[in-house]
């Protein structure tokens, strides 16, 4: 064996090289997952072709159409904005990925703030959509941008709130603290609290991440995948199937971490110690990623006062009295409880 | 009538219990059995009523036109022409038949309503269940008549009829015989073509002229054919009559029908024959020759003198201003009595012109102010774009009764951005500019029109 001598700059380039390969792939698993899971919920087959063996080879293909299209920008748009937009919606969906620990010692940066980091890092693509929406020149594109940022503000609020009760349970507001921080039965204890808590953050995940039922903002039959309309090429994939995928696992990702007890195993048996934890979380993760998956063909879309009603007059009050259960709890539990 | 506990059942909350048991029947599925046919693979046994495609027993065709006519889509093209075939005896009379030439079905325009195979008396067309006849081309699905012959190797025989189910079409008395051929008393097949009606006889592609129709006619046409000398010409006016005065001779009375039948369908052959292409639905000629507040008046007027009622006279009359609006030309709408054809130059149109804007209805040259929006949007360069629209509307209509309204007296000069025929494209611009200029329009409307009348005018050299 050889004693690698990297720099501290060195290393951090591995990983981030190491990150820019691998939320792709993941991306493209989910995205294959995606479209068979939700045929087969949907009594389809789904993609068939391409690669031989239940189309597996389907995203890839696609991205390789999408390569060869044509990359439009409209005569009216105002084309930095429109050019950059993308960017701002994809590249802090990468960047969350940097703090999210996939095992004890697998992370690429371990923050301190890392919670904090990983809510505001995330609302950034908020402008994102709002740039690309306003720069089409295009009416469907500025209603659905206008929806996304009242849709992606109103849920903002619920996220960061649950994910806020999480922190004050687990005392610090790192990522790896917090998984620390949590004992069997994760998302159980303490009663009620844990539980409402992560409902809070998973309905409000699902319309963060704008898909059905929450998918006002890109709807295809009334206002053209929204923001989105003007888009072609590979400037769609980055800013709305990458995006919606990699967010997709990122927030299962998050939830895992934040009540499911990220990189523990499942039940504290002894011998489980053994199996790595990038297992345990890699499962739990998918597991929540089918949930989200599950969703997307059962529910109708609603409508988007019913949104807005559903995350102000449901959602944030209820993660307000979950915070004040939760500072309750923390202060007052007698010892042996907590 | 709805239950009122069943709503109010349905109103009761829940508290999501409904979104799971949603949830619940979609992962039921997840784990069912997938029936999917995977269609290019696999195929599936379609029933024996697939309205596939359209295929044509091209020897039971007798060009009666009656599939044409009756073709929602006006998709079907029949060619034929007339045969004159010597008498069938000694001293009769020459008969005449139709030959198809051209049997063609355009299935970039069929519906698949299906309504020509109902009508066909001959039993010439047929549903068949291939369905896999997309092309590149659309051309290429224009069917012509030995591409539709072909389908006829796919269509099935008619599914069997239910236990008990009455026969349908045969006449009690028919000869074993006559029991074989389409049923005469429903479809009467003319002497001439009897032989190509028989499955047996249907050897010919075109139907067989009666010479070498005894060669392959079966007993029921031989019983038939000595018929007539008996009864030379008796041309029974009444079915009945016939049928009274020589009940020995049943046939004999179908047969005079039959001629007469026959010469009916001949009769009415020839139009629709040649004409089918021609009367198909022209686009309405987009001419903007009438003021649309005129048009309304002039409409409202006209109903209220028929004696419709206030709100429909005044409907009919917004209509019209709006089609006049866009530049549709009135058609032959119940409003005139003369009914106008639509594609017809206005000059004749017997309806009177409103009175506001004689000039304005002169009727374009070819070009029309059809293209007009497109060359203006050509013309249309970054100051002339707001004003496009309306220079394209300006220029045909209302500029030249304006500008020049003594010196182009002929209607059809009335367009002088398209039928300037002495004037370079730069002299229009510059006359047109004058001409905007003179009338008080801006700068960006006045150059914007000027463009668009070169640019007319160019092209109308070209």
């Amino acid at each position: 064996m050889f004693e690698l001598n990297l720099s501290d700059w060195q290393i951090l380039l591995v990983k981030l090289g190491l990150v820019l390969a691998i939320v792709p792939a993941i991306t493209l698993v989910a995205g294959y997952a995606e479209h068979k899971v939700m045929a087969h919920l949907q009594h389809r087959l789904g993609p068939m072709y391409p690669g031989g063996f239940h189309g597996w080879a389907t995203l890839l293909a696609d991205g390789l159409k999408f390569i060869y299209k044509e990359d439009i920008i409209p005569a009216a748009a105002d084309r930095k904005v429109f050019s950059l937009a993308p960017l701002a919606i994809f590249v802090p969906t990468v960047l969350t990925v940097l703090v999210l620990p996939l095992d004890e010692t697998l992370v690429v940066e371990e923050l301190d703030l890392g919670l904090f980091y990983l809510l505001a890092v995330s609302s950034i693509s908020t402008i994102g959509m709002l740039m690309a929406g306003w720069s089409s020149s295009n009416k469907y594109a500025l209603i659905g941008a206008l929806r996304a940022a009242a849709q992606l503000i109103a849920y903002e609020l619920p996220i960061v709130l649950s994910a806020a009760v999480a922190a004050m349970l687990a005392g610090t507001l790192s990522l790896n603290g917090i998984v620390e921080a949590q004992e069997w039965p994760f998302v159980l204890w303490p009663p009620g609290i844990g539980l409402i808590a992560f409902l809070v953050f998973f309905g409000a995940g699902v319309a963060e991440l704008t898909r059905p039922p929450f998918d006002m903002p890109v709807a295809e039959s009334e206002i053209i995948t929204g923001a989105f309309t003007e888009y072609s090429g590979m400037r769609f994939i980055f800013s709305t199937f990458f995006p919606e995928v990699a967010n997709m696992v990122i927030i299962s990702g998050v939830a895992t971490t934040l009540f499911l007890g990220g990189y523990q195993p499942i039940v504290p048996l002894g011998f489980l110690d053994a199996v790595p934890g990038l297992v345990w979380f890699t499962l739990k993760t998918a597991f929540m990623v089918f949930m989200l998956l599950w969703i997307r063909p059962t529910f109708p879309r609603l409508r988007e006062d019913q949104l807005q009603k559903f995350a102000w007059k449901f959602l944030i009050p209820t993660s307000l009295v979950l915070i004040l259960a939760a500072g309750a709890w923390v202060l007052y539990a007698p010892e042996g409880l907590k | 009538m709805l239950d009122e506990r069943k709503l109010s059942a349905a109103r009761k909350r829940t508290y999501g219990i409904g979104l799971l048991k949603g949830m619940a029947v979609t992962l039921k599925h997840l784990f069912k059995h997938n029936t999917v046919i995977e269609y290019p693979d696999e195929k599936q046994d379609l029933g024996p009523r697939t309205r596939g495609v359209i295929a044509l027993k091209e020897e039971n065709c007798t060009v009666c036109m009656l599939c044409a006519r009756e073709c929602p889509d006006w998709c079907i093209y029949i060619d034929s022409h007339k045969e004159t075939l010597p008498p069938k005896r000694e001293g009769g009379r020459p008969r005449k038949r139709n030959v198809l030439d051209r049997f063609a079905i355009d299935y970039a325009l069929c519906m698949y309503c299906g309504i020509c195979v109902e009508v066909c008396p001959y039993d010439a067309l047929f549903w068949s269940r291939e369905f896999e006849y997309a092309e590149y081309d659309i051309r290429q699905l224009t069917h012509e008549k030995e591409k539709l012959s072909d389908w006829m190797a796919t269509v099935l025989p008619p599914p069997a009829l239910e236990a008990g189910a009455e026969q349908p079409g045969q006449p009690v008395a028919a000869t074993p015989a006559a029991a074989a051929p389409a049923p005469t008393a429903v479809a009467p097949a003319p002497t001439a073509v009897a032989p190509a009606v028989q499955p047996a006889g249907a050897t010919t592609p075109t139907p067989a002229p009666s010479m070498s129709a005894p060669a392959e006619t079966t007993e029921a046409d031989k019983a038939r054919l000595p018929a007539p000398p008996a009864h030379p010409a008796p041309r029974a006016t009444t079915d009945p009559e016939a049928a009274g005065r020589s009940p020995e001779v049943p046939t004999t009375g179908q047969e005079t029908v039959l001629s007469d039948q026959e010469k009916a369908v001949y009769q009415e052959d020839p139009g629709p024959n040649v004409d089918v292409p021609a009367e198909q639905p022209q686009p309405v000629a987009l001419e903007r020759s009438e003021d649309a507040e005129a048009v309304y008046q002039q409409v409202l007027k006209e109903q209220l003198d028929k004696g419709s009622s206030a709100q429909v006279a005044e409907a009919r009359a917004r209509v019209a201003r709006a089609k006049a609006e866009r530049g549709i030309k009135r058609g032959p709408t119940p409003l005139t009595v003369d009914k106008p054809v639509p594609s017809a130059p206005t000059k004749g149109a017997p309806r009177p012109e409103p009175s506001g804007a004689p000039e304005a209805k002169a009727p374009q040259p070819d070009p029309g102010p059809v293209a007009a929006p497109a060359e203006a949007g050509a013309a249309g360069s970054d100051e002339a774009e707001t004003s496009a629209p309306a220079a394209a509307k300006e220029p045909a209509a209302e500029e030249p009764p304006s500008a020049e309204p003594v010196s182009t007296p002929d209607p059809q000069a009335a367009a002088p951005a398209v039928g300037g025929s002495d004037e370079t494209p730069d002299q229009v611009f510059e006359r047109v500019l004058q001409e905007e200029k003179a009338k008080g329009s801006s700068d960006a409307v006045a150059q914007g029109r000027a463009k668009a009348a070169r640019v007319k005018a160019e092209r109308a050299q070209k």
